[in-house]
């Protein structure tokens, strides 16, 4: 017979928090060394490039930018951090809204990407590109930002107006954005079918993502735009971990599991368009960096989240790293990097955890 | 405290599938076991008790009103286990009862919580897999992880979507004898839909028949676990006679 009357004494630990904490330990340990990793990624990237600059000019650079030579300031100001810093922004914004998706989806495919949000993206970068359109008060550079974010966010208003029909249905509303993955294709394709040999080239360009055309503003919009969507992520990750224990749990527990999911499909489109309106359709790294920090972390949202965002920060510094040194005098568009990069990391955890016996 | 359920209806979509459901009030410290077939509606009503539903009529308990105080208010006193298990992810029960107490914001201190989910899982023999991913447990595992999920809020009512379905002869008499043992000494209600005629017998005060959304009989099991019911709802040949303890058991003969 089972007693439920045991005296308990509150002030001992049990062994439960014992080796909770000890895994929560574990688990901070390794999103350190992940933000370690980040830093050295961003340290290498800085310094990787054809000029010649040394690692004591850019430190000195970076301490007091009036004592080098103006050709290297702006090399280093103007080219490379704020490329080596885009990087780290867009990876941490697709990761965000990676996890986020995927946990409210229920689906390991799911990402802004899947909702048709780059799609639509590419849209709005392929009238740009080929009608050369003007906007009122936009200057000629960010016509083409511009247009891809709207295209972005008209593409995420419409999930949300999917979301809202359909009662919040999972089903629904990722099959609505595969439908609009390829509307969005379909009407790009007419634009490049009448595009000229130089305008299509720029279209495939910008499709295929690249870090290289961005500078202060841009880093700044992105950094803003992620700073002010985490504090909500960050709260709710409780309900996210919840979430996992699967739909019926939470709709049990009285949560209105159909506002959350709008919520956070809100918040990571709008994060996504933002990530990709400056540096085109880098789509691997939100799927793939959650998913490696799934593996690593464990499904609790108060590791996974922050670890999601510096696993894809992670990958994308890598890939821009890579994209200048790979070809001597040559870069790469770092789109066509990260799955380069991502891919044999994640099969590598993916075979380690199947050898690790649980 | 006291549950009473009035003319409670419920539609998913146009179609009527809870018709005026009303039952005797039920005091504190007992256990109502909803009975009936595939499909007779006893998962829509828990989930209207619990709120998660819209419904028509009257639901008063401790003397609030459900359709007056609203789901949030009414979620504090009531915790349902649904009747499927938690999802085979990789999260961990550990992980999933904490998260579900601080996504909820009970009043714990992390020092409370970890006691309390250390003695829950401990009652339900869930010490060995606390820390083991929720997809390595087996379907039973996972049905008593629900059940610790409903434990853990501590509820004034509680509302069991079988709870002992995919358990073994041992475990459905732990969780029947845990929850009689936390009703009786909380002075709390819970309602359990239950398809095993003889652990409703044996542990429910109160018994409710359903067929196609209507409770069609209510009272005491011996008042309810009659020839006549189980031939209407179930359709099926039976004999009943009492058992040493004095509960009604039901011996099944036949399909009819
Ligand atoms: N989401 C839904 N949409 C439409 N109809 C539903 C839905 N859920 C249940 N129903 C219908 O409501 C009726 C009652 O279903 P319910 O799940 O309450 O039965 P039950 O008594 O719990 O059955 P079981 O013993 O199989 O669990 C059934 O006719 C079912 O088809
Ligand atoms: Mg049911």
């Amino acid at each position: 017979m089972v007693n439920i009357l045991r005296p308990i004494d509150m002030m001992q630990t049990s062994t439960l928090e014992v080796e909770f904490s000890r895994l929560s330990r574990r688990r901070i340990f390794i999103l350190s060394g992940l933000l370690a990793a980040l830093v050295l990624s961003l340290w290498l990237d800085i310094l990787a490039g054809p000029s010649g600059l040394s690692a004591g000019q850019i430190v000195d650079g970076l301490i007091s930018p009036q004592s080098l030579e103006l050709r290297h300031k702006i090399i280093l100001w103007d080219v490379r951090l704020p490329d080596a810093l885009i990087a780290i922004v867009v990876g941490a914004a697709l990761g965000l809204s990676g996890i986020e998706t995927q946990t409210v989806l229920d689906n390991p495919l799911a990402s802004p990407f899947t909702l048709g949000v780059s799609s639509a993206a590419v849209l709005g970068a392929s009238v740009a590109i080929v009608l050369l359109p003007t906007i009122p008060f936009v200057p000629p550079a960010f016509i083409l930002p511009v247009l891809a974010l709207i295209g972005a966010l008209g593409s995420s208003c419409l999930i949300l107006m999917v979301v809202r029909l359909s009662g919040g249905a999972r089903e629904t509303v990722i099959l609505f954005g595969i439908a609009l993955v390829f509307l969005c294709n379909a009407i790009a394709s007419g634009f490049h079918l009448i595009a000229d040999a130089d305008a299509l080239q720029q279209v495939v360009f910008w499709t295929i993502g690249n870090l290289t055309k961005a500078g202060w503003l841009e880093v700044a919009i992105v950094t803003c735009c992620f700073l002010v969507i985490f504090p909500f992520s960050l709260k709710h990750v409780w309900l996210l971990t919840l979430l996992r224990g699967g739909e019926a749990h939470a709709r049990s527990t009285g949560i209105n599991v159909s506002r959350l999911r709008t919520w956070v499909i809100i918040r990571a489109s709008i994060l996504a368009a933002f990530a990709v309106c400056f540096v085109g359709t880098i789509g691997f790294v939100g799927l793939v960096g959650p998913h490696i920090a799934r593996l690593l972390l464990g499904e609790d949202h108060r590791m996974l989240v922050p670890g999601a965002v510096l696993c894809s920060a992670l990958i994308l510094s890598i890939a821009s790293g890579l994209s200048k040194t790979l070809i001597p005098g040559v870069i790469i568009p770092v789109g066509i990097l990260t799955a380069i990069v991502g891919v044999p990391l994640f099969l590598s955890l993916l075979v380690q955890r199947r050898r690790r016996p649980s | 405290m006291r549950l009473s359920v009035k003319n409670l209806s419920a539609f998913y979509g146009k179609k009527k599938i809870l018709h005026d459901i009303s039952f005797p009030d039920v005091r504190g410290g007992m256990i109502v076991g909803l009975l009936g077939p595939n499909a007779s509606g006893k998962s829509t009503l828990m989930k209207c008790l619990s709120g998660e539903k819209k419904s028509k009529g009257d639901v008063v308990f401790d003397g609030e009103n459900l359709h007056v105080v609203g789901g949030k208010r009414w979620s504090e006193k009531v915790a349902t286990m649904p009747q499927t298990a938690p999802a085979p992810t990789a999260l961990t029960p550990t992980e999933l009862m904490w998260s579900t107490a601080r996504a909820l914001a009970l009043p714990y201190s992390n020092r409370e919580l970890s006691w309390k989910i250390e003695r829950i899982f401990d009652d339900l023999g869930l010490s060995d897999f606390q820390l083991d991913a929720l997809h390595t447990l087996s379907g039973g595992k996972r049905q008593l992880i629900g059940l610790a999920l409903a434990f853990i809020r501590e509820p004034e009512l509680l509302l069991l979507d079988e709870p002992t379905s995919a358990l073994d002869l041992h475990w459905r008499m732990i969780v029947l004898d845990l929850v009689k043992n936390k009703v009786q000494q909380s002075g709390s209600v819970s309602i359990a839909a239950l398809h095993d005629l003889d652990l409703a017998a044996r542990y429910c005060d109160l018994l409710a028949l359903m067929e196609n959304g209507k409770v069609i009989a209510s009272g005491t099991p011996k008042e309810v676990l009659t020839r006549d019911n189980l031939a209407r709802v179930y359709h099926v040949k039976t004999e009943i006679d009492l058992s040493k303890h004095g509960y009604p058991r039901v011996d099944v003969i036949g399909a009819i």
